[in-house]
């Protein structure tokens, strides 16, 4: 292959890896932006994995995993809202609790419906929605315009967050929320419907991303699979300083350091390969070295409000 | 003692606990039944394989290690207000440093070698513990990211280690070959084996509840975790009680994985680990960060591991069910928690 096609190709792949990243931290953004910071995506993804995988499976249609995943996500964020909304619970300790629970339900699921089984159950995995007229460019016809519609979808999502949270009322409500509750309140917006409603879009969201790893890459589920992305999903909302766009970019450079390490896997660089796999974890401690001294994160992130308190 | 002590008011002080288990127990039952299985077997089996034989007591005891010592690798983190969940990594590295100097000088007589083995396993794991812990002085990154992360970075480490530097070429699994017979715990029991790692877990279990309970450092920990600003305005270095926290907890985890390496497997081998990290902090929340209670309750998760297993074996009930009713008392303590509030 010569290096144009190469380029090309690891373009391409780079665009095929970003969905979770997008999905997690824009799911994670928007609970962060009123105050909620949620921490169990690394289980909720998983568990959305799971369940996709199995919802695709038995019914035989992707839309019936990709709902259940989504009905399970909006789960996980109800009750992460439940719990540290409602009933004032420490955020950490309950989104640790929530990931545990997504991490034991997704083994489990599996070996109580499938079973062990010889060869691997699969599905069929999205295929590529070449867009009419654009798909035709030379090379970036071919980077952009023909990947599966998730590709499409986070990063339209991505623009509409954007406008969303910026150019709409209900957009700065949201922001208000987690800058300042009490002034908010005070103001007549629901500190706590706003937490509930974001939460669960978020956990949606995360669930997606989740869904994604065994509807686009394997087509089956896999203990783990998951991998840190949730994790890093967290590190690419911080480097995005919790907004959509920057969090849109930023994916790009979590994907391509996934994808480099795993060229250079396929490639034989020389290195072991057991420093590539390490490659996408110390890349984002080092990215987060420079994004938490340049961007800020919301003022409330991680705080419970409790409108009879008297100071904030 | 409190004052005021008595059974009555002990028995009211862990009823919300006991009610907690009970509710995970049901609630656990009632999906167990809908799979079809005997509920009241698998709860028998779960609770009673530690005490029916001395295998089944020492298969627990081995596990009670690990779990409290990584109970304790998050607990005291917590004490300062930081969450520690690199227990995972900071074990395998410490592993990783025991393995290394059981291995390199295993020729030395026992004497020299235990504890150098046992040290390098403390202070690969606190190394390990202050990347984060420097991360967080210096940049102020977050805690729970940069300990998380640093466990993906340890998988590929113990897998170069096992397959690439000390490999042992007999073995199908990623293995090392073994340390030193010097290296090795010696036996409290050899039939079923049970080496003398419970004797340093209890004792650390002693260090650390007197630490953080009973002398004034280990309460300027406290202090910094109940309110840091008020801290800093009493003059206690707050920053610095994160970074000593965090690095005091990988040196915890770090131990944990020495003693794998030197009474369990006398080797390294991938995947020591288990699943500890999440029953180490597990433990640590249901205990609500208390270390005096951690130990009790690192002792009821070891029977319903050595349970879970004895399920799985003998009625093929998949062992991630014992994994959810843990996950499920966690919860319902801290539930048990706000009722009590109210």
């Amino acid at each position: 292959m010569n290096f144009e096609l190469q380029l090309v190709d690891f373009a391409k792949l780079v665009m095929f890896a970003i969905v979770p990243y997008i999905l997690a931290a824009q799911g994670t953004m928007l609970g962060g932006r009123t105050g909620l910071f949620n921490v169990a995506q690394e289980g909720i993804m998983l568990l959305g994995a799971s369940l996709g995988f199995l919802g695709a499976y038995l019914t035989g249609s992707m839309w019936a995993g990709i709902l259940l995943a989504l009905l399970t996500g909006a789960l996980f964020g109800l009750a992460l809202a439940y719990f540290t909304t409602t009933l004032k619970m420490n955020q950490f300790v309950i989104g640790l609790a929530l990931f545990f629970i997504g991490l034991g339900l997704s083994t489990l699921f599996p070996k109580i419906i499938i079973g062990v089984t010889l060869q691997p159950p699969l599905i069929t995995t999205l295929k590529g929605v070449p867009i009419p007229v654009l798909s035709q460019i030379p090379i970036i016809g071919e980077i952009f315009f023909n990947q599966n519609w998730l590709v499409y979808f986070s990063i339209l999502l991505s623009i509409f967050l954007y406008y969303f949270m910026y150019k709409t009322s209900y957009g700065l409500e949201l922001r208000a929320v987690g800058e300042n509750p009490k002034a908010a309140d005070s103001l007549g917006v629901s500190v706590s419907t706003r937490r509930y409603l974001t939460a669960i879009v978020g956990g949606m969201l995360m669930a997606l991303a989740g869904a994604y790893l065994p509807m686009a890459y394997t087509g089956t589920f896999t203990e783990g699979m998951v991998a840190g992305r949730g994790w890093i999903a967290i590190a690419l909302t911080f480097f995005g300083g919790w907004t959509p766009h920057l969090i849109l970019l930023g994916a790009f450079f979590f994907a391509g350091v996934e994808v480099l390490a795993l060229k250079f896997q396929v490639g034989g660089s020389g290195v072991p390969y057991q420093f590539l796999l390490m490659l996408p974890y110390i890349a984002t401690i080092i990215v987060m070295m420079f994004a938490f001294r340049l961007v800020r994160a919301p003022a409330f992130l991680g705080q419970n409000y409790d409108r009879e308190k008297r100071s904030l | 003692m409190e004052p005021g002590f008595n059974a009555k008011s002990l028995a009211l002080r862990f009823l919300p606990d006991l009610l907690a288990v009970v509710a995970s127990f049901v609630a656990a039952g009632i999906f167990i039944a809908v799979m079809g299985f005997n509920v009241l077997d698998a709860y028998e089996t779960i609770l009673f394989t530690s005490f029916r034989s001395v295998n089944g007591f020492a298969q627990t005891l081995l596990k009670f290690v690990p779990l409290v010592l990584l109970a304790f690798a998050f607990t005291v983190p917590l004490a300062a207000g930081k969450f520690n969940i690199g227990g995972e990594g900071q074990m395998i590295v410490g592993a990783i440093g025991a393995a290394a100097a059981g291995i390199m000088l295993a020729d030395l007589p026992m004497v020299i070698l235990l504890p150098l083995v046992i040290l390098a396993g403390v202070l690969f794991g606190a190394f390990w513990g202050a990347i984060p812990a420097w991360l967080l002085y210096q940049f102020g990154i977050n805690e729970i990211l940069t300990t998380v992360l640093m466990n993906f970075i340890s998988f590929g480490l113990i897998d170069y280690v096992a397959t690439e530097i000390w490999k042992d070429p007999f073995a199908g699994h990623p293995t090392t070959v073994p340390i030193g017979a010097g290296g090795e715990l010696p036996l409290l029991l050899t039939s079923p084996p049970l080496h003398a790692g419970i004797i340093i877990a209890l004792l650390v279990a002693v260090a650390v509840y007197i630490y953080t309970d009973r002398t004034s450092a280990g309460y300027e920990l406290i202090a910094t975790g109940a309110n840091p600003r008020a801290s800093r305005v009493y003059g206690i270095n707050v920053r610095r009680m994160f970074l000593l926290s965090l690095i005091l907890g990988g040196a915890l985890a770090g131990l944990a994985g020495s003693i794998e390496v030197a009474g369990v497997h006398q080797r390294l081998i991938e995947g020591l680990q288990s699943n500890f990290l999440i029953l180490g902090i597990i433990i640590g929340l249901i205990a609500r960060g208390n270390n005096l209670a951690v130990p009790f309750v690192a002792f009821f998760i070891a029977v319903l591991e050595v349970g879970a297993s004895a399920m799985q074996r003998t009625m093929m009930i998949p062992g991630e069910m014992v994994f959810i009713v843990e996950a499920l008392i966690l919860l319902f303590v801290l539930l048990s928690d706000v009722v009590r509030r109210r």
